[in-house]
Parts: structure tokens; sequence; C-alpha cells
């Protein structure tokens, strides 16, 4: 069972107000409506916003803002709160700014790869979109469903982050309303109303609104880069039996740059779904599977790629690895290389065994740190009766790593849901020791991050969030600040 | 009789299964190419995520059972603001899948032993139901008015209470009093007589269904009339030589094959008998090319499925033992009973007719907006979804629109008239029964 949300302080006047900016239909305060926002997939605890606003225009959101910020009451934005961290449980009541009616997609430009959204497009809209242009943005492993403006502010990860970046890193320009209800543009669109192809080479604005779980604006327009769709889809799988091979293969493979997706899961995240309690897996089957997926544009491209790839598991072979081809469990291969999925969308793979609930230990990490930390979470999650169900990735080659684990639990029985929420923690805690950084962090998560930054960049988060968000309305106390 | 009808709380540790991931907001398909568009009537006009598919309704539910949501007026009325057509249902993939429409009813179930629902306009339903064995408050009588052709034309349709047949037709109330769907029972009837079948009606002495009631939470009368229903039905089989059931309406055809099958006499009841839906059983005589098309039907037509002939007859495969996987889990899903192919096989078989196929279909068609009792509760907002669905037909190039079910018929003209369309309605039979 869930924990009694938060009691409402609605205030009739301030309903009345809001019913005023976005109509009767697109405001309320009933409690009913206002539940059903009140907890995600994680193991957030509920809490009850005090309004729920839907907005349908740009001078919507900036007259519900000013009289939020006047009024100094908070304001949660919300797509479609299908991320696992929490994020749109409003922490302190106030209004929840649901953007789901503003999903348009304004301009595809197929001659110059850029893609103008509004917040509430979904993976599955946008795709069914690009699709008849060939051209492809790079789909998380998250619902269809989930906001593709909203998994790029957060930094979130997709099918092309292995040779991109993460989404974040593929916003070409952004149109905002501060906490004071100001308008702003960041990118080529602030200096060409009708310009929206790139951030630079300008001074880096838009990073005062990636990354910061919502907590600076809210973010009306997005410019996004979009890609082409070769024709010829070629996925490398392996297996090995231990992460320091695995890793060693990953990193090989990635210095040569020709993976869309080069991604590492134990044995455990490649069952649909994660086994739940945790189960010792077959003494046969490896501990570590991978997917590289390449696109290529003609079969000699394809053989080219095949040729590095060949090349690069001898060498791992010769050093005396564990690496091995392999066949990678059919559905999981299609949740994670047929995307946007509805396997990985439905959380069938995740926690469909479990019940319920789903959150992680979902980091940044170095690509040479994944070994000893794997080792010291799966000591962790087994001896909490939990699936080390890991995954590991390249970002951009080898700059970067991601490095998270997926925990589901049975929602219903909170000692079940605490324990998984400790082990969640206790992981954070040694990733943070050596090195990496969470991602996506709920609170908890946040304020181990903020216990070990530097002062400087603490006070640093500060002053930015004091200077755009002086009354602190915006998804107040997310920063754990 | 005995019946196993769940109540909320029984769906307690199902509806913990729901993790709230929105998958069921829409309808999409990875493809290539990808497929996607909005399957949730309630959340395309409403919007908020309460509103909105499976997860909206399961969080209801959830505040229902933590005792945080009391059924305040306007908490019942977004109960009842949901077409229960599930679609939202056809999205999830998790274990709490195959029991979505049975958790949407449950919550109505309780609102209704708690004196909170159905909704006022509803409520004349449930009236109607006591007073007339029908929601249409049509006195017994008006019940055969459309088997007045058939007397003019000295082909009267036999009364099977007073002259026996094998086959019993179960007009439905829609056919027999919605006056803009009585075409629906004509054209059945005379496809009937065309192929010289021995069948009969139970004319003033049919009662409905019990669909609707159910829709709407009123297990109480649904029980009265389907106990009614199936021990007729058992007297019909003993004493009258009935083998078989046929009927022309979606709901009806539901509820019988799955509503009633919550009778622990159900079997019994029902033995020696086959329920069909019309299309079905036309389907055989297609096969064996027994319907002969003489007449040419020249038009561009479009083709919905309705829910409660395809999505809602999906059969899932639950693991009960654990066996499989564990006790409880969802392992797949049957489209065995679904009529997707069998009129789309039998449409564009008739001379003349070029068929075009709608964006959202089969499993992922998008309700009329008149189901789970949308169409008396909120009218307006019926046709309104009507209308959308309507211009997706008009999309395709269609002028007119057929379906097999006469709520959805109804409905989806009121749509047009709401968009200014000249797309028509017409069942499946109409057509069929034009081209004989």
């Amino acid at each position: 069972m869930t924990e009694m949300p938060k009691e409402s302080a609605v205030d009739a006047a301030v309903t009345k107000k809001l019913v005023e900016i976005v109509g009767e239909a697109n405001a309320t305060d009933y409690k009913h409506i206002r539940y059903a926002y009140s907890y995600d997939l994680s193991f957030v605890k509920a809490k009850l916003p005090d309004y729920v606003v839907m907005p349908t225009c740009v001078e919507q959101v900036q007259a519900i803002m000013k009289l939020a910020n006047e009024l100094k009451i908070p304001v949660t934005p919300f797509t479609a709160g299908s991320n696992i961290g929490g994020l749109c449980i409003p922490e302190d009541g106030g209004i929840l700014l649901d953007m789901k009616r503003m999903n348009k997609i304004i301009r595809i430009d197929e001659e110059s790869h850029y893609a103008i959204i509004e917040p509430g497009v979904s993976h599955a809209k946008l795709a069914s979109a690009l699709y008849k242009f060939g051209l492809r943005w790079s789909w998380p492993v998250g619902p269809p469903s989930g906001s593709v403006s909203s998994n790029a502010l957060c930094h979130g990860i997709g099918g092309l982050s292995g040779r991109y970046g993460l989404n974040s890193e593929e916003i070409t320009s952004m149109e905002v309303v501060l906490p004071s209800g100001e308008l702003v543009r960041v990118g080529s669109c602030a200096i060409q109303e009708d310009a929206w192809h790139s951030c630079m080479p300008l001074p880096r604005v838009d990073g005062l609104f990636t990354g910061w779980l919502g907590t600076t604006g809210i973010v009306t327009k997005m410019g996004v880069r979009i890609h082409p769709i070769p024709p010829i889809l070629k996925v490398f799988t392996t297996s090995t039996e231990k992460l320091g091979h695995m890793g060693s293969y990953l990193r090989n493979l990635g210095n040569y740059e020709i993976c869309d997706d080069l991604t590492g899961v134990s044995w455990w995240l490649s069952q649909v779904p994660i086994p739940y309690p945790y189960k010792p897996k077959p003494a046969d089957a490896p501990e570590w599977v991978s997917f590289a997926t390449t696109f290529s544009w003609t079969e000699k491209e394809k053989e080219a790629r095949e040729e590095i790839w060949k090349m690069v598991f001898d060498e791992e072979v010769k050093k005396g690895t564990s690496l091995k081809e392999t066949v990678y469990p059919p559905e999981a291969l299609k949740a994670r290389t047929e995307l946007p999925s509805q396997i990985v969308g439905s959380t069938k793979n995740y926690t469909k065994q479990a019940g319920g609930g789903i959150s992680w230990p979902g980091t940044f990490t170095p690509l040479n740190k994944w070994e000893p930390i794997y080792d010291e979470w799966k000591k962790i999650l087994i001896a909490r009766n939990l699936s080390p169900a890991v995954r590991v990735t390249n970002y951009r080659g080898v700059h970067y790593g991601m490095l998270r684990a997926m925990i589901p639990f049975p929602k219903q029985d909170p000692v079940a849901t605490e324990n998984a929420r400790m082990g969640i923690v206790e992981c954070l805690r040694v990733d943070l020791d050596h090195g990496g950084v969470p991602y996506k962090p709920p609170v908890d998560f946040g304020l181990e991050i903020n216990k070990r930054a530097h002062p400087g960049y603490v006070s640093l988060l500060k002053q930015v969030k004091n200077m755009l968000d002086p009354n602190d309305i915006m998804n107040r106390g997310k920063l754990a600040l | 009789m005995k019946w196993d009808i769940p109540t909320l709380e029984e769906l307690e540790d199902v509806i913990w299964k729901c993790t709230a991931c929105g998958n069921c907001k829409t309808a999409y398909e990875y493809g290539p190419p990808p497929k996607n568009g909005e399957i949730c009537p309630a959340g395309v006009e409403f919007g908020f995520d309460g509103n909105m598919a499976s997860k909206g309704k399961i969080a209801f539910a959830r505040g229902i059972l933590d005792g945080e949501l009391e059924f305040t007026e306007e908490f019942v009325d977004a109960i009842y603001k949901c077409t229960v057509c599930g679609g939202c249902q056809n999205q999830c993939e998790l274990d709490h899948k195959p029991f979505i429409p049975e958790i949407i009813e449950a919550m109505r179930r309780k609102a209704v032993a708690d004196g909170a629902g159905p909704m006022p306009s509803q409520k004349v339903i449930a009236q109607s139901m006591r007073s007339f064995n029908n929601p249409y408050q049509g006195p017994r009588r008006v019940r055969t008015d459309w088997t007045r052709p058939f007397k003019k034309a000295k082909k009267p349709i036999k009364n099977i209470m007073k002259e026996d047949a094998p086959i019993l037709y179960y007009v439905g109330c829609t056919g027999a009093f919605n006056l803009p769907v009585r075409n629906l029972p004509v054209a059945t009837a005379s496809i009937f007589q065309k192929l010289g079948l021995d069948f009969g009606i139970l004319g003033e002495n049919e009662i409905c269904c019990g669909s609707t009631a159910m829709r709407l939470g009123d297990v109480t009368e649904f029980q009265r009339v389907a106990e009614t229903n199936l021990k007729t039905f058992k007297d019909l089989h003993d004493n009258h030589g009935v083998k078989t059931i046929i009927t022309s309406c979606a709901g009806c055809y539901r509820a019988i094959k799955k509503d009633y099958s919550m009778s622990h006499e159900y079997d019994e009841m029902l033995d020696g008998i086959e329920v069909i839906h019309t299309t079905d059983f036309l389907y055989n005589y297609f096969k064996e090319g027994k319907l002969e098309f003489k007449n040419e039907v020249p038009w561009k037509v479009t083709y919905h499925d309705p829910c409660h002939t395809g999505r809602h007859l999906l059969e899932y495969d639950i693991d009960k033992d654990g066996s499989q996987q564990w006790v409880g889990s969802y392992l797949g899903k049957r489209e065995d009973n679904c009529l997707y192919d069998i009129p789309r096989d039998m449409l564009k078989a008739i001379p003349g007719i070029d068929f075009r196929e709608m964006e959202r279909s089969r499993n992922n068609s998008y309700c009329c907006g008149g189901g789970g009792g949308v169409m008396t509760g909120y009218g307006d907002w019926a046709a309104k979804n009507a209308g959308l669905r309507i211009e997706e037909g008009m999309d395709t190039g269609a002028e007119h629109m057929v379906s097999i079910c006469p709520f959805c018929h109804y409905n989806l003209n009121e749509g047009a008239k709401r968009v200014k369309s000249d797309m028509k309605l017409y069942d499946l039979v109409e057509l069929l029964d034009m081209a004989l």
C-alpha cells in the first residue's frame, strides 16, 4: 500500500484564477484528478498536487507562471510522468502543470535534419511522423507515450547515444517560459525567429535548462537534431563470463565509433521479465551478453563494419577473454533494438514479475570503473534478494559510459519497496565513491550527490537557481539543495 | 444462480500490478512503419491523466481502495466517463491486463452498491430495464414492429414460443427499438429467408441481454435479466429444438458469450446451444459458396471494428498454477473469437465494393464513443467522439462506413451529423442483403 498522500492546501480562489487562464476543462482541484498525479513507477512516496492545469498555448503557460510566481505556489512540470525517479511527483503540493495538450510537431525539416516539437509530443508520435521522411530520433527504452522533449531535457539516452551521445546533446534550440512568466529563447531561434538549427556558436545557455529536472523553466518548444535511417541493420551479439571482459570488448569496439548503440547487459536484465525475487542464473548461461547495433547504407559499408567488428572480436579472444558470439535472448533484443518499443514501454521486461514498481541506480560512470562497481552492486542486491539486472553502455564512442541497474519491486508491499529503495541508495553510494554520477536522480539520490559535491558547485547551482527562480517555485525540492 | 462477478476488493492484487508507465495511453505499433494513434476517447476529450486509459482508471481504483477517494459527484462522473472500450487494455503487457475492463466495471459496481452510481442520466436505463425489460423505455409490443414488412409480404417470421425452430434470432433491444437502426434486424431476417433458414424470434417475449446494466455496474439488474434469458435459452433448447442462437448486436453477443459465463450454471444452461454473431454465422455460408451475390454495390466503404466483437473477445492466457511463469502471470492473448477478418472478407467479396482501411483498426480500432453507458450518460461527447471516427473514415476516401454493431451504427451516424459529413453507416448485413 502507498502511504497517505499529503493533504491538500487547495484554495478555491487560485483554482478560479487558473480556470480563467486555461478554461474550466483544463484546470481542476478535484482530488481524484490530483490523486492520479501523486505517484509514478518509482519508490518515491506519493504526494498530491493541489491543482492540475493543462495549458494549450505558450501564453497560457506564461500566465500560469506569472500567477504562481506572484502567489509563490510551487509548479511541477509534467508531460507523461514516465520517468522512474519521481521527478514529476510534487514535493510541496502546488500546481501540476500537465503539458500534454501542447503536442504539435511544428516542423520536420527534412533537408536540414531538425524538428521543432512541443513538450507533449510523444516518442510514438514523432517516430510515426519522422518515418515518413526516412528519419529517426534516438528513441529511449521507455514508453512510446513518453515525452521526447522531457527525455532530452533530463539527459535521457536512446538508441543512437553510442554514436551521438545524450539526447540533450541533440537539442538545437529552445523556447522557454521562466518562472517569472518571461518568455526566452536559447540557440539559433534566439537570433532569428525561424531558425532552430543549432545551439552553437552562441553561449550555451541551453545548459540553464538541461539536467535541471524542471527546476528552472518550462520548455514550450524544442528544436532537435534528427537523423536519416540507413536501410541495412546489422546487430552483433556477444557474451562473456565477466564484466571486465565485456568492458574490454565494448571499449575496443567503441574506439571505432561504428555503432549506434553499444550495450552490455547482465543475464538478469536479458530476461523478460527481470526475475523477482533474485534467482541464480543457470550455470551454463554467460553472465553478460551484448548487442552492438550498426546501420549501413550499402552492403559494402556493412561488410566494412563487419570487418572491423571481426578484427575487434579476434583481438579480444586473443587476449584470453571469455568473449563469444552468442544468440541474444530474442524478445530482449527486440525490446532494445526495435524502438520505440512496447516491450520496454509497458515495463514488461522490467517489472512484470515483481509487479507495480521499478526504479534504478542510473549513473554516468567511466567505462573503466564498471567492473568494480558491478561487483559491489551484485553483493548489495543479491543480499537484498534483488536481481543484479545491470546495463552498461558506451556513449559517443568511449567518451563516457552508463551503468545502471533496473530494480523491480512489488509496490503493494511497503517492506519490499523500502528494501528496493535501500538497495538502490546503497548502490548509488558505491557508484559515487568510484567517481560516477547519478542521472535523473530522485531526491534521495540528489542528497547523496550534493553531500559529496564541491562546495563551489552547490553554491553555483543555488545562485543560478535563485537568479532564474527567486521564489523557488519550479519543481521545488527536486535538486535536493 | 451463483455468479463469480468480482468486487473491487477482490481485484486489489491485480490492481497493484499496474506500474503507471502510461504505455496504455497511445496505440502504438513498431511496424515498420511505426503506427501511432489516440486510443482513449476519454483521454482525448478530458485529457487529465486520471481520465486517461487504464493508468488513470487504476489510479481511481487505488484511491478507492486506499480510502483516499470517496464517491463525490465529480468522482463518480469521472468513473463513468469511460467507454470501457478496452483500447488501453490492448497496449498493456502486465499481469493486470486481462482484468482492466473488469476493474473499471468493478468500480462502477461499487459505486452502484454504495448508492453513488450510475449518473442520473443513466439511472433512466436502470428504471427502464425494471419497467420495460429494455433500456429504451420501449413497450413490449413495439419489439416486433420491425417484422411488419415481412407480414405484409406474407413471409411472417416465426414466434419461436409458438412454432419450433432450430435457430433463435435474438434481435436485441437496439435493433428493435432504436428507429435509425431498425434496418438491421430487417436485413438480417431478409437474408435468413433468402437462405431458406428455419428460424424464429422471441418477439414480445424477448428481454434485454443486460449488457447495458452490466456496463453501468448495475449487477442486480444484469443478473435478473441474464438468469431469465439463460432459463429461456435452456427451455428453447429442451422444448423447442433450438440449437443455435444468433445475435446481430455486438453488445448482446459479448454479454451472452462473456458476461453470462460468470454464472456457475452457464455451461449447463447453454449445453447443446451455439451462440454466434450473425456475421460469423453467415461466414459459414459464405465459405461454402452459399451466399450468391447477384447485385453490385458500387460503393467506396471502410469498416469500423466494434469493441464488443473485437478486442472484448480476446482471450487471455493466464498461468493459473504457476507451472509456466508464476501464479497469475499474463502469458498471451488469442484473437480466435475476434471478428476481424470475417466481416472484411465478406465485405470485400461483394461485387462493386471498393474497400478502404482506416489507420486504426482491428485491436487498435478507435472506439465510436458510445459504449460503457456513455451514449446514454454523455450523448454529446459520444457524438463528438464518433465525429472523430467518421473523419478518420473520410480520410480514407470512403463514402460509407460499415460495422456490425447497432450501437456503433447509431452513434457513428450521430457523429456524421455532428461533423456535417455525408458518410452514412451501414450494417454489414444491409450490404449483404442488397447484394444477394
